[in-house]
């Protein structure tokens, strides 16, 4: 086994490697860049070696530097973890060649697999079946309108290289080709140099269904069950488990088997993952083969109860496989939240800044790998996953109701994230039912027209929560305030038990009583005909979670409170509660609605990122639409377009500007 | 029943019902309209239910308007006292209904009645202003009634508490008593302030400008500096002035309350660790520092619009209200500049006056430089601040964050201004300038004789970094107390607090000084 390795990698995997590699007796060297230098995965390593700049280009991505430090530090191996250097055939050739053992398959095979094309001819020739689809990569647009005509629209634009869906564009009719074609052309020979697309037929409500397969350099290849990433944004993969409702044991079998036959022929070794669109009709097609570890591979180790990493290292040292597939067996149920830097108020832009609060959840059956702390700086350069929910199960609904309860009390504050958008895709009744597809956000989340209405209980328990914290808040400043108080008439002070509040949130109106019982922690809570006997615990002000116990069931609730005011996030609803008294109610209809101040001539940038291209001049006219500047942030590039019809006066930015939420990029004329 | 009684008790009820009644049903309505309420429903929510007892319920006007057939129950203004949250505060609310709430003779008296009370018991006076402005008809006498109210805020400040909210028109001679008074708030869309208004502006100079241009909640809020608070309606605007009494002692002989909100004094926070950004250059938000200290992350802060390189307000430690004055990095790089001092002396001066310990938060790299500053009288500004600071006899304590240069550094209540305690994280920055500057002014000569100036401008720079950014040299001078770890920083604080409750410290013995005003 290595006494020493070098992890090429940052964030949530880096300290994940870590982890393995400690129980294992294993020594480790993290690299970082500038602004990682108190990240946790340096904290956590032995020792650590500094790369170079922020970009990536200048660190985690250098070939030259990466493998300079683990000579420097006398390692044996390096462990690429996911994206950044993991699936560079150069890379794993120039580790090998510097007398280092690269942890994942040969270079080769890395090359193979990261061409679709190579990728596809060899799964043919593996008896897998593929995608409908124009067997050559095209460059120029009219190759593009030939191919997409021939495999029929709706096609979709695969970049050649790269992987995780950057780049991909579905493309409905020929007249939408000209634009899809230039911005997949543009992120995909940015990143990866190579400007090749790969058109395919496009297959409706299909299922994302991926096999974990394994190899040793002896010949032994099996398969560890599959794992169901059908939720996905944007081919961004959010939620995650392992097994899937659609897969019965027979057809397990069958993707199994061929996704080790894949392995075998390719020529495998070490973890991979062998990924299938699987249609409604069973029918089921290769799309590519991923040589690395996958950031979702936590749900195969919880059903198979197996450390991934650990058989890795294992392989890599030349150890054979210790067990084989017949040995192989799913227990339970695992499901995996991916959570991330971004607001899924304002469109998923991405999120940045410092952690100010961070408390991860803890219980029973409920792994956090996570690479942030509070005190982390989440910056656009990177990737903006920050850690990964992973809950296991006897079944499908114990796993859910787990990690529906683990994201209620994961509170990050400083920056957004997806946690409460994940949770309203964990309590849908459609995700409850297991009906999947990879559409299943825009259909039934974020499609135009989808109206989400939350559950009454859940806003009760919300209503309850805040106006329970409300009032103990005000009785405190109240005995708080005795020792001031005038002790003339003092005694005749009558305790009242009942009290009576309305909370209102956006159009929700809860007339509340709050009946004491005697005890400061113990309430009977009346909303309308409802009745909830809830028991809140001593209430600390400063913390940021509450853990109520409304009819008997444990509820934990988010929640921010400034004065009557209470931001709350329970199951997926995040509101923001306004506490009004009996008196205050009465008089509330006559106050004004809120003034929307109307915003002026300009542009501000929606989100933190870097401008890659400013597509406008002063003293031109534009269309409402029309993409003026082009951002890149957390490795993904986005237009910002004209909100109207109008005349630039002066673009404000150029390329490369680093630019924040609220920039200005643009003046428009007054008209 | 009826017969039996009094008939002056019947008389009484005619006479109180008149009195609520205020300027009448279409009146009342024509108020509500307009987004604002009635001068008693603000009480009603303003004090505890139940608790307002009003004074001169039976007080009209001397009858000289609108040819004296007009009715004016309470004069145009509702007197009297209540409690917030069971202490006792005394009040006045300007009925718009009742003749536009214009002040006169009578008006001004129960004004006055109210504030003589509040000053002898001790007990904070709040003003819900809605007026239309002095009571014309009544000529001298609505001008001297303005005398008596400005006379007795000045006597009055410093010795309770004084809040306005302008919750309407207050306009012309009208502004000096809220502006004399120590918080201002103000309605937005519904209020406005000015002592001359558009029309006055249009027939003078010529131009045209609205009254919420002119002096709107927003134009003072950000642009004057006159109103301390801005909220969207009036129910907002009440509860926060409850709010701020919360804080506040009744009088300038008592401490301010305590409110144990059972945030664990000892409670540390790894990320302010990692606040101050490893580059000199990059700014950082100092409210993650004031929302992390301070209990139960709860801060009132005071002009949050207005200058807002400098973060004053008023929030608890180990349950004790402090008055927070610090810089804010992330706003004009935290300088001094004459707004962010007048605002933070004034800040400074009120907690001395109300037994409010003062903790401030340093990040400073100097004044503002420029001759807009300079002109503007920034000599004159910058000495508010250190007079007050200086000045202030309640426990103070300094904690420098990072920068600490300079004159600005003496004057953000350094030792050298006799704070009690100074502590300094390990990243803080104290000396004459920042590296650049004092690097071109110690070596300009071997730098422009250098073969590669820049070269050598960056080894002296880098050498300057060294031996002066960093706190250790003034502590080893003293000037420091300690140098903590920056998640212990609430913890000292407390502790500091805890042994500076009997501090005491006395004044010398004088009429008062001459503050640079």
């Amino acid at each position: 086994m290595f006494e020493k390795i070098l992890i090429a990698n940052r964030g949530e995997i880096a300290v994940r490697i870590i982890r393995t590699c400690k129980t294992m007796g294993i020594r480790t060297v993290a690299v970082y860049s500038e602004p990682d230098f108190r990240s946790i995965h340096v904290i956590q390593a032995d020792e650590a070696v500094l790369l170079g700049g922020a970009r990536p280009s200048e660190s985690y991505l250098s070939i030259d530097k990466v493998i300079e430090a683990a000579l420097a530090t006398g390692c044996q191996a390096i462990h690429p973890g996911y994206g950044f250097l993991s699936e560079n055939p150069v890379f794993a050739e120039k580790v090998a060649a510097a007398g280092l053992t690269f942890i994942g398959p040969p270079a080769e095979v890395i090359a193979t697999m990261g061409d679709k094309i190579a990728a596809k001819k060899l799964a043919v020739i593996a008896g897998v079946p593929t995608v409908p689809g124009y067997s050559e990569a095209v460059v120029s647009l009219e190759a593009a309108l030939t191919a997409a005509a021939e495999v029929g629209y709706p096609v979709l634009l695969k970049p050649a290289a790269g992987g995780g869906g950057k780049g991909m564009r579905t493309v409905d009719r020929a007249m939408d080709m000209i634009s899809a074609m230039r911005l997949c052309q543009q992120e995909t020979s940015k990143s990866f140099g190579d400007a090749r697309i790969f058109v395919e037929r496009f297959i409706r409500r299909p299922r994302h269904i991926e096999i974990q397969v394994i190899a040793d350099q002896h010949g032994n290849v099996v398969h560890l069950g599959e794992r169901e990433c059908s939720i996905q944004r944007r081919y961004q993969k959010i939620i995650e488990e392992s097994p899937s409702c659609a897969l019965s044991p027979a057809l397990r079998e069958k993707m199994g088997n061929l996704a080790c036959e894949l392995a075998r022929k390719a020529g495998y070794v070490n973890a991979g993952t062998v990924e299938f669109i699987l249609d409604e009709d069973g029918s089921f097609y290769f799309l590519e083969m991923n040589t690395r570890l996958q950031v979702e591979h936590p749900v195969t180790e919880l059903v198979n109860s197996l450390d991934l990493v650990e058989l890795q290292l294992r392989i890599a040292a030349g150890e054979a496989l210790p067990f084989r597939q017949h040995e192989v067996s799913l227990s339970g149920w695992a499901m995996e939240v991916r959570v991330c830097a971004e607001d899924p108020k304002r469109g998923f832009v991405p999120s940045i800044g410092l952690i100010t609060r961070y408390a991860a959840p803890r219980g029973r059956q409920v792994r956090v790998d996570a690479g942030v702390d509070a005190g982390s700086t989440v910056s656009v350069y990177y990737d903006p996953l920050l850690a990964k929910v992973i809950t296991w199960g006897e079944n499908r609904e114990e796993a859910r109701r787990r990690m529906v309860q683990a994201l209620n009390g994961y509170h990050i504050e400083g920056i957004f994230t997806n946690i409460d958008f994940a949770n309203l895709v964990l309590t849908h009744p459609v995700f409850i039912r297991g009906d999947l597809a990879t559409d299943f956000i825009p259909t039934h989340l974020l499609g135009e027209g989808v109206k989400i209405t939350a559950p009454l209980e859940v806003l009760h328990a919300m209503a309850t929560a805040t106006t329970l914290i409300y009032h103990l808040r005000e009785n405190l400043v109240q005995t708080s305030l005795l020792p001031l108080k005038s002790r003339v008439g003092a005694s005749s002070t009558v305790v009242k038990g009942n009290y009576e509040y309305v909370a209102k949130s956006d159009e929700d109106i809860f007339p509340l009583r709050l009946e004491s019982t005697g005890s400061e922690l113990l309430w009977r809570v009346l909303i309308g005909e409802a009745v909830y006997h809830v028991e809140t615990p001593p209430m600390e002000y400063y913390r940021r979670r509450l853990k109520l116990q409304i009819n008997g069931e444990v509820a934990y609730l988010r929640l921010k409170y400034s004065g009557n005011f209470i931001e709350v996030a329970f199951c997926g609803v995040s509101r923001t509660f306004e506490i009004y008294n009996r008196r205050e109610w009465q008089l509330a209809r006559y106050m004004p609605p809120p003034v929307t101040k109307v915003s002026g001539n300009i542009l501000d940038c929606p989100m933190p990122g870097l401008v890659v291209d400013v597509k406008v001049t002063a003293g031109e006219r534009v269309f409402r639409g029309q993409e003026m500047v082009i951002l890149e942030s957390m490795k993904m590039e986005s237009a910002v377009s004209a909100p109207g019809d109008g005349v630039v006066e002066s673009v404000c930015v150029q390329p490369g500007d680093a630019v924040e939420t609220g920039t200005v990029l643009v003046h428009f004329k007054k008209d | 029943m009826v017969e039996i009684m009094h008939s002056n008790i019947l008389e009484l009820f005619e006479l109180r019902e008149h009195a609520h009644a205020g300027g009448g049903e279409k009146r009342v309505a024509i108020q509500h309209q307009r987004g604002k309420l009635t001068a008693r429903e603000r009480l009603h929510l303003l004090l505890d239910e139940g608790s307002f007892e009003e004074i001169d319920i039976l007080k009209v006007g001397r009858g000289e308007t609108a040819g004296g057939s007009e009715s004016t129950p309470g004069d145009g203004v509702i007197t009297g006292h209540g409690k917030i949250s069971g202490r006792e505060v005394f009040v006045f609310s300007q009925d718009f209904t009742v003749i536009g709430g214009s002040l006169g003779e009578g008006h001004s008296q129960k004004i006055c009645k109210v504030m003589d009370l509040a000053r002898q018991v001790g007990s904070p006076i709040i003003g819900l202003n809605d007026s239309g402005g002095a009571r014309i008809q009544e000529g001298v006498d609505a001008l001297a009634a303005y005398g008596e109210i400005f006379h007795r805020n000045v006597h009055a400040s410093g010795v309770i508490p004084q809040i306005s909210c302008i919750m309407g028109p207050c306009a012309g001679g009208a502004v000096y008593s809220p502006s004399i008074t120590d918080f201002v708030f103000m309605v937005d869309q519904t209020s406005h302030m000015f002592v001359t208004g558009p029309n006055v502006v249009k027939t003078v100079i010529h131009k045209d400008i609205s009254s919420e241009e002119l002096g709107g909640a927003a134009v003072h809020a950000k642009k004057s500096g006159v109103a301390q608070f801005v909220y969207p309606n009036d129910i907002l605007c009440l509860r926060a002035v409850r709010q701020l009494i919360n804080f506040l002692p009744s009088n300038n002989r008592q401490k301010a309350p305590i409110l144990d909100l059972n945030d664990p004094p000892e409670r540390t926070d790894p990320t302010l660790d990692y606040l101050v950004p490893p580059n000199p250059n990059q700014s950082y938000d100092m409210n993650v520092l004031i929302y992390s200290i301070l209990d139960a992350a709860e801060f009132l802060e005071v002009q949050p619009q207005f200058a807002a390189n400098i973060i004053c307000g008023l929030g608890r430690l180990g349950g004790q209200t402090i008055g927070l004055v610090a810089n804010q990095p992330a706003v004009l790089a935290g300088a001094l500049d004459n707004n962010a001092s007048f605002k933070a002396a004034r800040f400074v001066r009120f907690c001395d006056a109300f037994n409010i310990p003062l903790v401030c938060l340093v990040d400073v790299p100097g004044f503002m430089p420029g001759p807009e500053q300079e002109h503007g009288g920034i000599i004159r500004h910058g000495a508010k601040l250190l007079y007050a600071f200086t000045e202030a006899t309640v426990p103070r304590i300094t904690v420098i964050v990072r920068k600490a240069y300079g004159g600005a550094y003496v004057v953000m209540n350094s030792k050298h201004i006799h704070c009690d305690i100074n502590y300094a994280w390990p990243t803080a920055e104290i000396a004459v300038m920042g590296p650049r500057g004092a690097t071109e002014v110690i070596h300009r000569r071997e730098i422009e004789q250098a073969e590669d100036p820049d070269a050598m401008m960056a080894e002296k720079m880098e050498t300057y970094r060294k031996h002066f950014m960093n706190p250790f040299v003034a502590a080893k001078r003293g000037y420091i107390d300690d140098v903590i770890f920056p998640r212990d920083t609430r913890h000292r604080l407390i502790r500091t607090l805890q042994f500076l409750e009997s501090k005491k410290s006395g004044r010398p013995d004088r009429k008062h000084g001459n503050i640079p005003l």
